[in-house]
């Protein structure tokens, strides 16, 4: 994937992902509307694609403002990434040309960290490796995303030890994206699977928006990097 | 601008520690009262589902509000036992006062309201609650 294609692809993606959310806000009776309708305008001209570096400018502020308008994330992880992925755009746009490659490369590198990162802090941890870990995201976290999904907190030890290595397992692997085109491929596929079971669990749909508007760095930096 | 970069800093140096440990789980509880004196019922504030069919999922990886502003105010409330601010706490009583609206409550007969919150962990095979926070009794004539 050449860099001019994995940048409006980025743009694409993102844009879709600032709109699916705005529509959620827009959708609670609140008074800080005008932030998300601002966000939709901003989206979909990002989406018709005239004046991206501008319209990025745009997004980043109103990001900006969101943060400040909550206090901080108001989605946890998918904020920052969504928040990391517009900033890079931003330097893209604003920089000598010579410095983008290098900024979409950290976005890239950043996409892979969080999942290998993700995995690191979990097979260090006892709790995680015996799948105890697991039975307490169950059984008393706030984390569920409905009541009767407690009972899987009840499920035999092994399945839970089973389900955690699965998850590290994935996560620590997912760098391996970047040795191959069959294995970014397989990856990616496994990467939208794990998103898709952390919405039915966890209910964070934002996150598999997010994360889609992030690959196309990865895609383009596996093929960057198989250049040498 | 040194807040701004404050909110901006964990953007640029992501940690992406999810899940690192399963630590003490914030619940919010709240009664609702005629006077001042009668608060005390302590009732669960939940906006989790009771189940969840495939077809749920489905709408739910387009649209899952009403759960995101769940986890919002439980971040809310993990932000008020480490450094209390009114930002959080008007952020979880706003939420409220939309669910209590939403399931039709007349907020004008029971104007007193004062939340709580309940952190339970695991402690060896058993779980624990402590409260960690009460609030401020608030009077809602302001709100309604």
């Amino acid at each position: 994937m050449s860099f001019e294609i994995a940048i409006r692809l980025t743009e694409i993606l993102l844009a879709i992902a600032f709109i699916q959310q705005s529509i959620e806000h827009l959708c609670l009776p609140r008074n800080d509307r005008r932030l998300f309708l601002l966000r939709i305008v901003l989206s979909i001209a990002l989406l018709v694609g005239s004046g991206s570096q501008w319209l990025c400018l745009g997004l980043f502020f109103n990001g900006l403002w969101i943060l400040k308008r909550f206090d901080g994330p108001y989605n946890g992880g998918a904020d920052r990434m969504s928040m990391l992925i517009l900033s890079c755009l931003c330097l893209i746009y604003f920089i000598p040309l010579q410095f983008a490659k290098y900024i979409f490369a950290y976005l890239a590198l950043q996409v892979i960290f969080s999942y290998f990162v993700a995995g690191w802090v979990k097979v260090i941890n006892r709790e995680w490796r015996s799948g105890q870990a697991l039975e307490d995201i169950f059984s008393f976290s706030a984390f569920p995303a409905s009541e009767s999904l407690r009972s899987w907190a009840n499920a035999p030890r092994v399945l839970l030890a089973l389900g955690s290595w699965s998850v590290i397992g994935f996560e620590l692997l997912f760098p391996l994206v970047l040795c191959s085109q069959p294995a970014l491929l397989i990856g990616l596929v496994f990467a939208c699977c794990f998103h898709l079971i952390n919405i039915y669990i966890l209910g964070f749909n934002r996150f598999v928006w997010v994360w889609l508007a992030a690959y196309p760095s990865v895609i383009w930096f596996q093929t960057y990097l198989a250049s040498f | 601008m040194l807040q701004s970069l404050k909110l901006l800093l964990p953007v640029f140096i992501p940690s992406w520690q999810f899940f690192r440990e399963v630590g003490p789980s914030p619940r919010i509880e709240f009664c609702l009262a005629t006077t001042k004196e009668s608060l005390g019922e302590w009732q669960e504030f939940d906006l989790r589902a009771q189940s969840k069919s495939w077809l749920d999922l489905l709408f739910s990886i387009f649209f899952n509000a009403r759960w995101n502003e769940a986890l919002y105010i439980m971040n809310c409330a993990e932000r008020l036992v480490i450094n209390p601010t009114e930002h959080s706490s008007q952020e979880i009583i706003s939420r409220m006062i939309i669910e209590f609206r939403r399931k039709g409550l007349d907020l004008s007969l029971t104007p007193y309201l004062q939340y709580r919150l309940v952190f339970v962990s695991r402690e060896g095979d058993e779980l624990r609650k402590d409260v960690l926070f009460v609030s401020k009794i608030e009077e809602l004539h302001n709100e309604l």
